[in-house]
């Protein structure tokens, strides 16, 4: 990787709408072949960046070069090499599923010599090939986002970003759409995915954090979490307001986190707080049905940064 | 680059046929409404409500009253007693004209010096009704003979000075208003038609979610307004081409000019009235938006038209801001070719503006595109 040239690079860029910085001095480095996953909540500048990338809004300064052309003056030769799905992707819902695809080709120019081989490829490819001749409209809402990553897919761009592609689509469907953003990913396409979904963000091979228009973190799964300060306790109680308030006064804990009914604990030692708390919820007369050790996922590591980041600029506001 | 645009025609195409009551509109919308206007317009005006005030009471009286009756534009309203009660009637709508016959009536007409009068008074509130009265009444005073004098009050004189000509036309041909009304209308349902099918194509892609789909695609803005500006272009002018047969062959207006002049100074008027269209299209961020702007600028151009009013007898800061109005243009060329048998040579100054005013817009959209996300 580190003797090659990154596909993507942005310096110091910088998006604004009237009142608000979306996207602030972003430095990013993309290297081809990578899944990058771009994570963040609400408003982070996820799909600001993400439509600066596929050059549909001016940049207010700094630059960014994909596949080797400047954002700023080669767009035109940039959007053929890149297939883009917007967070509200919507197909032409009269066409049929091939005729979505032969649309799509026509406005890319592909070759009709190879659009019959790559339309019975990409078909096959997205599982719809019994689906062909139906129209988009009457697609379920996975088949619908199948269909369109196909459409992006069908001039065989370098570069794919996809704008949080799975969102309102059900778990299985969710989980076949990576499965072919995995193949794509094996195949050597750099591909950069928005998602707010952070077992998506686990199957990326680098994950960046945006916060108000910034990148925070820029590394793979793995030190992400590893950048989470201490072990995770999971505990499962009857009454979790009353149990967190409760667990955050006892010695040794860091932070809480509550997910439904299940509080998520981090300790500076796990072998060490575990019994102790066990012994606390018992003395206070609470009652805990579970309490284990788990290893964190990015869900925490991601719930963590963010509320620190969202303490410090309170803070940050009061002083 | 022809073959995207071409499979952007296309898909516009297949946008309008699945998506039937636009293209329905798009195509018969037009039409069926001039039938309607011509229909309406072309029946003469019959039934008005007339009072009478008879001072006289003689035969020759009972006759002119009898007469005005038979001509079917008037229903006897009443008889009136006095002065005060047609003024009194008059005030409040009730009648669109009155005829007072003086008391010597009958014996100024039966007398070879006698100079017979008779006055009318007019509803002048609503200008066509009083007309049609007018011209009633000059119609069965005529057939009195030459000797009847003839005094309208409630109208200053010289509102109809030169009347007597037109009314000669007017009467003996039986002419209908549809055809001075149905040409003004068809130039309207041209604008509001191609105006409304430009203003949605972009709206409707961008409500949808396509726009941003069909932006990051390698087209220039070019091939974008181009393969979408075909289908409209090419359905309005079925559309005129259908209109126009209506009003000629239902109403008889007549073509006096070039109709092959008359067809492509249409299609000129229409890309003009496109690219408005789809400056509207951009701006707006609904479909729901760019049809209240279609509207509100269709409204406006209206009275620039010069349809319901003579634009000539407007305020000199409107007759100034008419010339960049596009369908003032186009209703002078379209009046002119139609009515009057005008040519280039008469035409031009329009055809000058229209192709100026093109330029314009077209610039103005092709630039406005690129920003439509922003
Ligand atoms: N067209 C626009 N006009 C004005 N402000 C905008 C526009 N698009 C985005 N913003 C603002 O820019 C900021 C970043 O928005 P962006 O859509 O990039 O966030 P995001 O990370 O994609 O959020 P989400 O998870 O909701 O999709 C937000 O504050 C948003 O309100
Ligand atoms: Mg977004």
């Amino acid at each position: 990787m580190a003797d090659t040239v990154p596909i993507i690079e942005t310096h110091a860029l910088t998006r604004d709408f009237k009142a608000t910085r979306a996207v602030d001095s972003l430095e990013l480095s993309i290297w081809p072949g990578e899944l990058f996953g771009l994570v963040g909540p609400d408003g982070a500048g996820k799909t600001t960046t993400l439509r600066l990338l596929a050059g549909l809004l001016d940049i207010t300064s700094g630059g960014a070069e994909l596949a080797g052309y400047d954002l700023a003056r080669q767009a035109e030769k940039i959007k053929r090499k890149i297939g883009y799905m917007a967070q509200r992707f919507s197909l032409y819902s009269e066409l049929s599923v091939v005729e979505n695809l032969s649309f799509f080709a026509e406005l890319y120019d592909v070759d009709p010599s190879v659009l019959q081989e790559r339309t019975e490829q990409l078909l096959a490819f997205a599982d719809l090939t019994e689906f062909r001749s139906r129209r988009a409209a009457h697609l379920s809402g996975g088949m619908q986002k199948k269909l369109a990553l196909a459409c992006t897919l069908i001039h065989r761009p370098q570069i794919l970003l996809l704008d949080e592609p799975t969102t309102g689509v059900d778990p299985v469907s969710r989980r076949e759409f990576w499965d072919i953003l995995g193949n794509l990913h094996l195949e050597g396409t750099t591909i950069v995915v928005s998602t707010p979904y952070m077992d998506e963000a686990d199957r990326c091979s680098r994950v960046g954090l945006m916060y108000e228009g910034r990148m925070i973190v820029c590394a793979d799964p793995q030190s992400i979490r590893a950048q989470i300060q201490g072990e995770l306790i999971e505990l499962h109680t009857e009454d979790w307001q009353m149990a967190s308030a409760f667990v955050e006064t006892l010695p040794g804990v860091l932070e809480v986190q509550i997910y439904g009914e299940s509080l998520h604990v981090f300790v500076d030692s796990a072998d060490e707080r575990l019994p102790a708390i066990e012994a606390a919820f018992r003395d206070q007369g609470l009652v805990l049905r579970e309490a284990r050790r788990a290893t964190a996922r990015m869900e925490e590591a991601f719930i963590s940064l963010v509320t620190r980041l969202d303490t410090a600029r309170r803070l940050e506001k009061e002083t | 680059m022809l073959r995207r645009v071409w499979s952007l025609t296309v898909k516009e195409f297949i946008h309008l046929i699945n998506d039937w009551w636009m293209p329905a509109f798009m195509l018969f919308g037009g039409a069926s409404e001039l039938l309607l206007v011509g229909w309406a317009t072309s029946r003469p005006i019959a039934n008005l409500p007339l009072m009478v005030l008879d001072q006289d009471r003689s035969s020759a009286s009972r006759g002119v009253i009898t007469a005005l009756e038979n001509t079917g534009t008037f229903a006897l309203h009443t008889q009136a007693q006095s002065m005060e009660a047609i003024q009194d009637a008059l005030d409040r709508g009730e009648i669109t004209a009155a005829v007072i016959i003086p008391p010597d009536f009958d014996n100024e007409l039966a007398s070879g010096a006698g100079h017979p009068s008779l006055t009318v008074m007019l509803n002048g509130a609503e200008s066509t009704p009083a007309t049609a009265a007018l011209r009633a009444v000059k119609g069965v005073v005529r057939d009195l003979g030459e000797k009847v004098a003839f005094q309208h009050l409630g109208l200053s004189p010289s509102e109809f000075a030169g009347f007597d000509v037109s009314l000669r036309v007017w009467f003996n041909e039986e002419l209908s208003e549809a055809y001075y009304m149905t040409p003004a209308e068809l130039g309207l349902m041209l604008e509001f038609t191609v105006l409304l099918f430009a203003a949605l194509s972009f709206s409707r892609e961008r409500e949808l979610g396509t726009l941003e789909q069909l932006l990051v695609m390698p087209f220039s803005s070019m091939e974008i307004i181009i393969g979408k500006s075909i289908p409209v272009a090419l359905v309005g002018l079925f559309d005129f081409v259908l209109m126009l047969g209506a009003i000629h062959f239902v109403f008889g207006v007549p073509v006096r000019g070039s109709l092959p002049l008359l067809l492509i100074l249409a299609s000129g008027y229409l890309l003009v009235e496109l690219g408005k269209g789809m400056v509207i299209s951009i701006v707006s961020r609904t479909q729901h938006q760019a049809f209240l702007l279609v509207m509100m600028i269709g409204m406006t151009d209206f009275m620039f038209t010069g349809y319901a009013a003579p634009v000539e007898s407007m305020p000199r800061i409107i007759q100034i801001v008419a010339n960049i109005v596009p369908a003032h243009h186009w209703l002078t060329i379209l009046r002119g070719i139609l009515l009057k048998g005008a040519g280039l040579d008469v035409l031009w100054p329009h055809v000058l503006a229209l192709v100026a005013l093109g330029l314009v817009i077209g610039v103005f959209s092709l630039r406005f595109v690129r920003r439509a996300l922003d």
